[in-house]
């Protein structure tokens, strides 16, 4: 057994989407939203969470890594705990997006397009369309154990970039200048 | 008129009250899923073949067809509405689900009493945190109201709804990969046939709708299908959805008539050309879809114009060498998402090509040799092209590595990195080539070209 244990909040949903779906099958459904949550509640999805989430739906710890390595969302890697991601896709490229990335990366101190600031507080990556690309450049935020966050931020430029990195920096985010 | 006069997906938009189900009722809503629970199914699914409701979500297949092929002795049928919206270029589904979600479940009632369907679910993309509240809570709204739920209306029709999230795959937009998810595994596609509509979620016949096609059907029903149909083409009903982004005064999304043309999407529903410069080319329907160039901007933004119309010039393999779609059938283009993209004239095309191909090679699920080995060939080789380090036959090398993707896939996103590679080579060449280097260009030969990537 291990020392984990999901949270009130996993086991809500469960109990929520449990008679939405065929009886036999229902394990299997939920494995995406449960370890979509859980990596949320933990930061990232290691072994020892994939162990958790296979046991309490009694699937294979297999099958469980499987679906955890498959989608983007669901952390395996390890990040910091705000999680900046800016679409530097078609719409967002011609209004800018790769200024504003380089602006980030330089502000951190970050070398690659994925990468985590010295301090392994915030971490920035590219991400791909986030479907609001009249209004690029275009950012998202993810904070560990903040399943109300991701938040967009829209129409970015140098000042709402930097107003964005200053807030991180002190520890937050600036949910103002989010929509 | 460009923007449709009658809004049938987008009056509410920009309403902030409209997400609250009492507005949304004394505006009108909810009149036609009362009309549809009373109704013989046969005979909603009829005024949805005689609207020419054609799906949003990109192949544009008639709605009230696909509908047809569920075997009409089910015993259990699913519907599945598509809002994993992430094609790039593509962001109207976005503003029904956040401005008006009530349009959507009630034209999802409407669906579910024609399909018998008892449980329906929403696969909703998972980055979609601020539009999962709002429906969620719309959703609620209407079980408190009983009109989800066991015996909805007072009807004998029960019907629940499901958000299923998404975390971040763009492949799950296909609809067999989406099924795939929201089994619980990862977001494979499948061969097809069989099609959803008779072996589709758990084995059942199941139907997969985007969004907007979804948010249509409440109308067809309350004012019955001619009445929709009368709005659009001879084979096209309704208005459509178009998400405009680029360099064009005002970006944004528009309800427009299905007669509008390019350039009148551009001059009088965008504002015009940023800072009036000129329109060098312009994406239709999504990245997957084969760009335009200036002059073939008169033709209506629709699916039967932008596949078939003369104007617009048919993509090749090489000059001169057609590209084969399949039983000698050529491209123009497609209607796609309705995502269009405008680029004028400072864009550099080779860097807007590789970023569109990073974006399929990111994207490509790696079932299938061709789209997986291919798609990270087609990057590497765009982009040493757009970054100056193209090598002799670099051009030739890219078409014939597209071509050999094209149509050997599982799903269509082989064709959705090849389409694009082949038009941005017919219509740019030119700017493809010059961007080689002189001594590179001198030398011939493409075999020396895959030696190594960047
Ligand atoms: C790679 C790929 C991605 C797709 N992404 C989406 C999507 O995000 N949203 C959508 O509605 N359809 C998407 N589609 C189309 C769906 O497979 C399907 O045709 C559509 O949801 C059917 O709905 P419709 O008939 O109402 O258009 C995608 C197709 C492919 C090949
Ligand atoms: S074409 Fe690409 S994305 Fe589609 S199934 Fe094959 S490998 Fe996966
Ligand atoms: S291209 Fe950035 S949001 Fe679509």
């Amino acid at each position: 057994m291990t020392a984990l244990k999901l949270s009130d909040e996993i086991e809500q949903k469960i109990a929520e989407l449990w008679p939405r779906f065929p009886e036999d099958k229902v394990r299997k459904v939920l494995c995406l939203p449960v370890l979509y949550m859980a990596s949320q509640q933990f930061g990232r999805v290691d072994e020892e969470v994939i162990r958790l989430v296979a046991e309490r739906l009694e699937l294979p710890p297999a099958h469980v890594r499987g679906v955890a390595t498959f989608y983007t969302m669901i952390e395996t890697g390890e990040v910091g705990e705000f999680h900046l991601q800016i679409c530097t896709n078609i719409g967002c490229m011609l209004e800018g997006a790769y200024d504003v990335l380089g602006r980030c990366k330089k502000r951190l101190g970050i070398e690659k397009n994925h990468g985590t600031s010295a301090d392994g507080k915030i971490t920035v990556s590219e991400v791909e369309c986030l479907a609001a690309c009249g209004y690029g450049p275009v950012a998202q935020i993810a904070q560990k154990g903040k399943p109300d966050i991701p938040l967009y931020f829209e129409k970015l430029d140098e000042k709402r970039i930097d107003a964005i990195v200053d807030a991180l920096l002190e520890g937050r985010v600036p949910v103002e200048l989010g929509v | 008129m460009p923007i449709a006069e009658t809004k049938i997906v987008s009056a509410r938009f920009d309403d902030p009250e409209a997400k609250n189900i009492d507005a949304y009722e004394k505006s009108g809503g909810y009149r036609a899923a009362r009309k549809a629970v009373r109704m013989d199914p046969a005979e909603i699914a009829e005024q949805v073949k005689a609207s020419n409701l054609r799906g949003r979500g990109g192949a544009g297949f008639p709605t009230g067809i696909k509908w047809g092929f569920v075997p009409k002795d089910a015993d259990t049928v699913y519907l599945v509405v598509n809002a994993d919206e992430s094609e790039p270029g593509t962001f109207k589904d976005r503003h029904i689900l956040y401005w008006d979600p009530h349009l959507l479940i009630e034209g999802m009632i409407c669906a579910s009493r024609a399909l018998r369907v008892r449980n329906a679910y929403i696969y909703m993309r998972g980055e979609m945190m601020r539009e999962y509240k709002v429906v969620q809570a719309a959703l609620d709204q209407a079980y408190a109201k009983g009109y989800l739920g066991k015996r909805i209306f007072g009807s004998d029709m029960d019907l629940d709804i499901t958000i299923y999230r998404g975390a971040g795959a763009y492949i799950c937009g296909e609809e067999t990969a989406l099924l795939s998810s929201l089994e619980g595994g990862r977001g494979w596609p499948r061969l097809k046939p069989p099609f959803p509509a008779v072996k589709g979620l758990f084995g059942k016949p199941t139907v997969v709708n985007n969004v907007e096609t979804i948010a249509n059907c409440g109308f067809i029903v309350e004012h019955g299908g001619k009445a929709f149909a009368e709005f659009g083409t001879e084979r096209s009903g309704g208005t459509r959805l178009l998400s405009v982004c680029g360099h064009v005064e005002k970006p944004g999304v528009y309800e427009v008539t299905m007669q509008t043309t390019g350039r009148e999407v551009i001059e009088e529903v965008c504002g015009g050309m940023r800072g009036g410069r000129k329109v060098k080319g312009v994406i239709p329907g999504g990245v997957s879809m084969p760009v335009l160039l200036p002059d073939e901007l008169d033709v209506p933004f629709e699916f039967d114009a932008l596949q078939r119309d003369e104007r617009i010039r048919e993509v090749e393999v090489h000059p001169g060498q057609k590209f084969d779609l399949g039983g000698g059938r050529t491209l123009r283009t497609m209607a796609g998402s309705g995502g269009v993209v405008v680029m004028d004239e400072t864009t550099d095309m080779t860097k807007a090509l590789w970023r569109i191909l990073h974006f399929f090679h990111d994207e490509s699920c790696g079932q299938c040799t061709p789209c997986r080995e291919g798609t990270g060939w087609l990057v590497a080789v765009a982009k040493r092209i757009a970054f100056g380090d193209g090598r002799p036959g670099d051009v030739e090398l890219l078409a014939d590595i597209a071509n050999g993707i094209a149509g050997n896939t599982i799903c269509a996103l082989g064709d959705a990195a090849a389409w694009p590679t082949l038009a941005f080579l017919t219509k740019y060449r030119d700017e493809f080539v010059a961007k080689i280097p002189r001594a590179a260009r001198a030398v011939t030969g493409a075999a020396a070209a895959l030696e190594t990537s960047p």
